[in-house]
Formats: C-alpha cells, sequence, structure tokens
C-alpha cells in the first residue's frame, strides 16, 4: 500500500513552521537593517519593515514596548531592533516582534535629544523673543527638584548668600525615573495653576549631575512644553556645567549648576544697599543745590531797589500828582488869560466900530455880552472867594480867638502877664485886662477873691 | 490733617513691594535731577524718596532666609 500522503490543514502548517522556527531560532536576537514602510498605527502599535539589500523582515512593536523607545523612528533609518521572529497565523506569514529599537552607530538618547531640539526649535520653543524678563527683585522663588538631592542645598545657599531677603519654596519633584518627567511637567503647570495664592516671581527647575540617561527626564517634550508655557519665569540649574538639557534651551535663564542659581536669579543685596546709598547721596545733594539756588534767587530779590526802599513807589507817585496839579493850575491860569486878552480885544473892536453909528444897535450886543462875561467872571471870583472862605474859617476855626466869637473872653493879668485861668492867678489889686472878640479891650481890677 | 496726611503716605509706602518702591524711587530721583518740578515739590518728593529708600532698607535687612514646602493641593483632581 503506496504510503498515503498525510493531508494538513492551514492551521497545522502554520503551528508545524511556528514550532520549527521556535525550535531553529534564538528566542532573542538582535537584527539590523534599514526601516521602512514606517507606520504608527492610531492604536499605538508600530509597524514598519526592515531591509537590506538582499531582503525584507516585516515587523511589529507593540505600543507598550514603543513608550520605552526616546527617539522618533523613520523611514530610511538604520537600527537595530531587538525581538523574536515569530508566525502571524492570520495572515500566513513570519515577522519580527520587536521590543527595545535602536538607531544603529549614534545612541538612542543621543537621537532622540538631537530629534527633539530640531522639533522644538522648529516650533520656536527656544525663540528669544519668547523668553520672559526675570523680575528684578524676587521675593518669593520656588524651587522645583529633588527633596533629597544636594541641588536643593546648593540652591538655597547661592540664593539666601546674595538675596537673603527671598523666601523659598520647595516643590519636591522626582528628577530621575520613570516618572520624572511628568511629575516635573505636573509641578510646572500646577505652580502656574496656584500662582494666584503662592505668588511666585520666578521657578527654579534644578538637578545636580548625573549621565545623559540620569538627567533625561529634563530632555523630554513634556517638561520643555511645560516651561514653555509657564507665565511665571523658569530658571533651569541642571546637571554640570558642561551638560545642556532641553530644558536649558527653553526657560527663560539658564545657570549652569545649581551653585549659581543665585547669580542668575537673584541681586546681591550688597550691591543694592550700596546703589540705595548712592541715591539717597544724590537726592540730598540734588535737594541742597535747589535749596541754595532759591536762597540766591530771594537775596538777589531782596537787593533789588524795591525791596530796599519800598515807599519809593509812593514818592514817585506822590511827585507826579504835584507835578500834574501844577501843569493843571498852569493850564487854567493859561485858559483865563486867553478869555481875558479876546474879551480886551472885544473891547477894541467894538472901539473902533464908529460906536455912535453902531450904538444903537450894538449896544444892546455888547452890554449882552458884557453882562455874560461879567457873569462868568463873578462866577469864577464868586468860586474862589467862597473857596478861599471856606479855608479861611477852617484856619479861623483853629486860631483860638475865633472861640471869641462865641462870647468867650481872655482874661490877662497885667502885673504877671499871664493868662488868668484860676483864682490862684490873680490877687486882689491886681489890673486884669479882657480881650473880647470885638478886639475891643476891658480894664479891670480885682477887688476880691 | 497734615500730620494725618503724612501718615497715611507713611504707611502706604510700607505696603509697596521691593520693586514698587524701587520703581518710585528712580521715579523721584529723575524728576528732581531734572529740575521739572517747583522747589516745594522737590521737598516733598525728597522726603517721599528719603521714605522709600528706608523701606527698601527695611525689607532687605529682615534678611529672614525663609524655606518653605509647597504640598500637592488636596483638591487636585483636574488635569491641565
Amino acid at each position: 500500500m503506496p504510503k498515503t500522503n498525510k493531508i494538513y490543514t492551514v492551521s497545522q502548517i502554520n503551528s508545524l513552521v511556528k514550532t520549527a522556527l521556535e525550535e531553529r531560532l534564538p528566542s532573542r536576537l538582535t537584527v539590523r537593517g534599514q526601516i521602512s514602510d514606517w507606520k504608527h498605527h492610531s492604536s499605538g502599535h508600530c509597524y514598519f519593515s526592515l531591509k537590506d539589500t538582499g531582503g525584507i523582515l516585516p515587523c511589529v512593536m507593540w505600543a507598550s514596548k514603543f513608550r520605552t523607545v526616546k527617539f522618533a523612528p523613520e523611514d530610511g533609518m538604520e537600527v537595530l531592533a531587538t525581538g523574536y521572529v515569530d508566525v502571524y497565523q492570520v495572515a500566513g506569514k513570519y515577522q519580527f516582534y520587536a521590543d527595545r529599537l535602536e538607531p544603529a552607530g549614534v545612541g538612542a538618547l543621543q537621537l532622540a535629544f538631537e530629534q527633539t531640539v530640531a522639533k522644538l526649535l522648529k516650533e520656536g520653543l527656544f525663540d528669544e523673543a519668547k523668553k520672559k524678563p526675570l523680575p528684578l527683585y524676587p521675593m518669593r522663588i520656588g524651587m522645583l527638584t529633588s527633596e533629597s538631592g544636594a541641588a536643593v542645598h546648593d540652591i538655597v545657599d547661592s540664593i539666601h548668600s546674595r538675596w537673603p531677603c527671598a523666601t523659598l519654596f520647595l516643590y519636591p519633584v522626582p528628577v530621575q525615573g520613570e516618572q520624572a518627567a511628568e511629575e516635573i511637567a505636573h509641578a510646572l503647570r500646577q505652580t502656574n495653576r496656584r500662582n494666584s495664592t503662592l505668588n511666585l516671581d520666578i521657578l527654579i527647575i534644578a538637578r545636580g549631575g548625573g549621565s545623559l540617561e540620569d538627567l533625561w527626564a529634563f530632555n523630554e517634550e513634556i517638561v520643555a512644553r511645560a516651561v514653555f508655557d509657564s507665565r511665571i519665569p523658569v530658571v533651569s540649574a541642571i546637571g554640570h556645567e558642561v551638560d545642556t538639557t532641553i530644558a536649558d534651551l527653553v526657560a527663560d535663564a539658564r545657570a549652569s549648576t545649581p551653585t549659581k542659581a543665585g547669580v542668575v536669579a537673584v541681586p546681591d543685596q550688597q550691591e543694592i544697599l550700596t546703589q540705595l546709598a548712592a541715591t539717597e547721596q544724590r537726592l540730598t545733594t540734588q535737594i541742597r543745590a535747589m535749596a541754595r539756588s532759591a536762597r540766591q534767587d530771594l537775596e538777589i530779590v531782596l537787593a533789588s531797589a524795591l525791596f530796599r526802599n519800598p515807599l519809593s513807589l509812593v514818592q514817585d507817585a506822590s511827585q507826579q500828582l504835584d507835578e500834574l496839579i501844577a501843569e493843571l493850575t498852569d493850564a487854567m491860569k493859561e485858559l483865563l488869560e486867553r478869555a481875558r486878552r479876546k474879551l480886551s480885544a472885544s473891547y477894541e473892536q467894538v472901539a473902533r466900530i464908529e460906536p455912535h453909528r453902531l450904538l444903537g444897535r450894538r449896544s444892546v450886543e455888547v452890554s449882552e455880552w458884557q453882562n455874560r462875561v461879567n457873569l462868568a467872571i463873578n462866577a469864577i471870583v464868586n468860586n474862589r472867594r467862597m473857596q478861599l472862605t471856606a479855608q479861611a474859617n477852617r484856619l479861623t476855626a483853629l486860631n483860638p480867638k475865633s472861640v471869641l466869637q462865641r462870647g468867650y473872653s481872655i482874661t490877662t493879668n497885667k502885673r504877671t502877664g499871664l493868662l488868668v485861668r484860676t483864682a490862684e492867678d490873680v490877687r486882689p489889686g491886681d489890673r486884669l485886662n479882657t480881650e473880647l472878640a470885638s478886639k475891643n479891650l476891658i480894664e479891670s481890677e480885682v477887688v476880691k477873691k | 490733617m497734615k500730620h494725618m496726611a503724612e501718615k497715611s503716605q507713611k504707611n502706604d509706602i510700607g505696603k509697596l513691594s521691593f520693586e514698587e518702591a524701587i520703581t518710585g524711587l528712580t521715579d523721584i530721583v529723575g524728576k528732581i535731577e531734572q529740575g521739572q518740578i517747583p522747589l516745594q515739590d522737590s521737598l516733598q518728593q525728597y522726603e517721599k524718596g528719603m521714605a522709600l529708600i528706608k523701606h527698601c532698607r527695611t525689607i532687605l535687612q529682615k534678611a529672614e532666609k525663609r524655606i518653605e514646602k509647597i504640598t500637592e493641593e488636596q483638591t487636585d483632581g483636574e488635569e491641565d
């Protein structure tokens, strides 16, 4: 009986191949090749091929594994993939299941760093124009760093030695490990959100020195974006002098190490005190100069003629008044003189016009004119006389003898020649003169007293 | 009245932040040095300037070197 060929099912074949592969191939191997057809599915899984000049190897990388890949794989990139080969029975093909992916040649972290820098640079996260100025005199300073590390002490010392009036706020965060980047980003966002109560002027994100892996959290995009989004100015103080992280590039200011944080973030109290003293000096000098100059101005004013002889104004005015009165008097005299000349000229004219002929007609006119002239002159004269009488009356009022007009009399002792005011001024037998208003004298003798 | 005004001015200065005080001081120095204001105002500004300097010195010389810790917010449920 001829050997009957066994009939396999499809599944059996695939299963056999799978077993054969498992038996013949190492359970874990690394393959080198160039990426092509890279697809990052929305599920998070990655599908791609690795190829070299001779062939092509379909590959899968599950989302859970891809999460640990720091750089962004892309077509054409030469990589080392580590994993195992297995059969994808549904499609009837074998493929490579990668759990690690690294760039060939340069280190994965180095490549990731370069890629992130290129990406964020393009987005403008490092733009100088986007950097916020640091406040000149920060009084409340937040520190985002590990509570246990050396960095926190370095920062505290470097700040308080220069600027002891600042209050420091420590927000403890892990600075390395899986969760570090996320927690640092979270802390940045939370301090910003709570800053209406925290009132922080500056945030310092810090970590002491370490390897590229140790510092990696500060190269993560999530941290870079949180730094960029922070409304509170961020100062980075990460690693040693030679280390540059992406956080350093995004931060508003960078201290090369935590010990330099103070120099970057805060002013020197001594310098400020010196400046204050200088300002005080400037103000005092200036105000003294102003006072001196004001005093000089005052002295100049006081030395002027007006202040030396304040009456001079009045005196000048009174002299002007005198002059005006004199002018006025002269003018009036002149006016009067002219009127008088006109009058006598009129008389002559009248005389020349054969009076006997014109007399009948003109005599009335003449006498009219004469009357008017006389009246005018009399008015002036009377006016003057009244003024004179008024003046004389005023003078008379001051004259002791005017009292006599009112019936009083003045009695003089002829013997002593003195006025008799009381009975003591006379003795019997004295002869007295009594003067009356009428200028008459009565002589009498003292008979008794 | 005048005394009260001076007192309230002093209280106001006491409330200023260091930065505000320095800004105010710079302003006063500028005004006085440029001689833009009359003597009487200058004297008032000078006195205010001296009060600001004193306030700044008080702040600087407190020098408490305080350190506090920020703790996670209790009600911190939302992530932004």
